[in-house]
């Protein structure tokens, strides 16, 4: 690539690294003020028992070490945030970055997984649809995916389940244990990835833009030039039509594949971050779910930077909007 | 082209068919479907607050567990206690309706606020309300309300709240969209010469002339998020608890059952779910695109 290319690209990167900082921020100050209203603090934990009611347990905190404003307290908490240290967990007493991390890569893999499956699905659809509009085969597939985007995921779960385990016997009856302990493990895999990347409930949304989209770029003048002089009309609208539309809506469901992906996880003992999620809702241990929704913001974040870097690669005019 | 589009937009506005003649067949059967499933959930939310059930949804029948659906005084069959299966589904409703329509008030209220202030104004709030959106579409929303569950303990009214919250960012940029539209065709500028107050030209001209099918459509699809959000939680045990029947919990409790060949028990709460939500968004698409005329020929 030339240098006059990759220009544009780092300029935008640079700009889009600074919202994107500038948004974890934000994130970060939420997720504070959730917990910073929520009822007993936990100090009050602690300090159960040893107070009389009405009593301000403020003297408790100077000896800790706790400043007494909200802003000193948020100020002090990012620090340590950006230090790495995400507390320990109330549960487990496991230091929260660590263990969130560790299971966010089995997340990373589902989601992605799913996605992959997601767009296995729509892309040809949409590309159907487009090229042939309403027809006798485009309409029940699009059809299909409208009633596929409403399915309960939970549901879905059980009967792949039912038909694939206990029925066919095809995959391991794993939940999470089949993993190291026989050779075809990793097939386990593919059933929640599969349910989650048709049931996420997305389907048929990304068919309807991918096909709006497509439907745009091929009335375009350029398209038809193309087209008239013999040139390849796929290669022409290929950038314009294919890649963007897809990045930009893969990055836009981002958020909603990983929260689905609690729910599936929780159907298939999948050992990821939205089963932990689950567990740190249940036994409000607040550290966990926070560094949670932190990294779970990380990665929609990155996702929609690597959206707009995809972008002005396709199209370096977009660096001087 | 875009001229063009444009033109039979306006001639569109202002025919006098009504819409119904000039819509889609295809669009239509979507819009009839979903009309008949909220009727039939308002329909059976009023029955289930008025407690006009074929029977007890607390009701146990030991000695006809696990009927199918069919069965003679239990049309959709019982669960795995013998309780009625529809009487169940009907009384679900109740987990979902108001807490729904809850979300949606706030939705289209603050997505309004915001979307006017946006469209309007622009400038700085624009950028402010731009910023506001990033930061709330950052959290996968099942995440954020899971962490809101575990510093607050809420009921689902306050989780609905936040999902409400969380759909601020969509109608907020669909009324930006629109009202910038609005300006390209000078309609603002001209409402402005005749000397009309702000409130008049954004209440009346913008908002009910010009927002109010978009509004519509909105509250259909944000029932449906709702309904969607409602019935994962009381699945992964935060929202109703058992014995108060929910959609999420009937398929949660019927699911033991399900791996020994029993599928109805989770099985009917699950197409309830399936039939209602499709309902919702097929209603909200097929308004779309009969109202704002989002098909392309």
């Amino acid at each position: 690539m030339k240098l006059s290319a990759i220009r544009p690209i780092a300029l935008v990167l640079s700009r889009e690294m600074a919202i994107t900082l500038l948004l974890l921020l934000g994130v970060s100050f939420v997720v504070f003020i959730i917990l910073y209203l929520s009822p007993g603090d936990p100090f009050s934990a602690l300090l159960e028992g040893q107070l009389s009611s009405g009593e301000s347990p403020s003297g408790a905190h100077e000896v800790l070490g706790v400043p007494p404003s909200w802003y000193a307290r948020y100020l002090s908490w990012l620090a340590n945030l950006l230090q790495g240290n995400f507390g320990t967990s109330i549960r487990t007493g496991m230091p929260v970055l660590g263990e969130v991390l560790r299971v966010g890569i089995n997340t990373l893999i589902l989601t992605l997984g799913s996605m992959l499956v997601t767009l296995l699905i729509a892309v040809p659809i949409a590309l159907y649809s487009v090229v042939r509009g309403i027809n006798k085969i485009s309409w029940p597939l699009t059809m299909f995916a409208y009633v596929v985007s409403a399915l309960p995921v939970f549901w879905l779960g059980y009967i792949v389940i039912y038909f694939f385990t206990h029925k066919l016997g095809l995959f391991p009856l794993a939940f999470g244990y089949a993993t190291t302990s026989t050779k075809f493990g990793w097939l386990y895999a593919l059933l929640p990835i599969f349910v989650l990347g048709v049931g996420n409930g997305t389907i048929s949304e990304v068919i309807r833009s991918l096909r709006d989209e497509m439907g745009r770029v091929m009335a375009e003048d350029y398209i038809r030039t193309a087209r008239a002089k013999g040139a390849s009309v796929w290669k022409h609208s290929f950038k314009e039509g294919l890649l963007i539309p897809v990045t930009e809506i893969v990055a836009a469901k981002i958020p909603f594949i990983l929260g689905g992906a609690v729910i599936v996880e929780q159907v298939f003992n999948w050992p990821g971050m939205g089963r932990m999620a689950w567990q740190a809702a249940q036994d409000r241990d607040y550290p966990v779910i926070m560094g949670i929704a932190i990294l779970a913001a990380v990665f929609v974040r990155l996702g929609s930077l690597f959206q707009s870097v995809v972008y002005v690669a396709v199209n370096p005019r977009a660096s001087k909007e | 082209m875009k001229s063009y589009s444009q033109i039979s937009g306006e001639i569109g506005e202002f025919s006098d068919l009504p819409f119904w003649k000039k819509a889609d067949t295809v669009d239509l059967a979507y819009v009839t479907y979903g009309l008949l499933i909220v009727t039939l959930v308002v329909l059976s939310y009023f029955l289930g607050s008025f407690n006009l059930l074929p029977h007890d949804p607390q009701d146990l029948d030991l000695e006809l567990m696990m009927a199918g659906p069919g069965t003679a005084g239990h049309l959709l069959g019982t669960d795995f206690m013998g309780r009625d299966m529809l009487s169940r589904l009907i009384v679900g409703i109740q987990a979902y309706f108001l807490p729904g329509l809850l979300a949606i008030t706030i939705s289209l209220l603050f997505g309004t606020l915001l979307g006017v202030l946006a469209g309007y104004h622009g400038g700085r709030s624009e950028t402010v309300i731009t910023y506001f959106t990033n930061l709330v579409d950052s959290f996968p929303r099942l995440v954020l309300i899971l962490l809101v569950i575990a510093a607050f303990k809420p009921d689902i009214y306050v989780i609905m709240i936040v999902v409400g919250i969380t759909n601020i960012p969509v109608v907020a940029s669909l009324i930006k969209g629109k009202i910038q539209f609005l300006k390209q065709k000078n309609f603002i500028e001209a409402d402005t010469a005749l000397g009309l107050p702000t409130r008049t030209i954004i209440l009346k001209h913008i908002l009910w002339h010009n927002c109010r099918s978009l509004l519509i459509i909105q509250a259909t699809l944000g029932m449906g998020e709702a309904i969607l959000m409602e019935t994962s939680l009381s699945y992964l045990g935060f929202g109703v608890q058992e014995p108060t029947p929910s959609w999420g919990n009937m398929v949660q409790s019927g699911a033991n059952y399900f791996m020994k060949g029993q599928f109805w028990p989770s099985t009917a709460p699950a197409l309830a779910i399936l039939f209602t939500i499709l309902g919702f968004h097929l209603l909200g698409d097929g308004l779309n695109n009969i109202l704002e005329g989002r098909r392309g020929k």
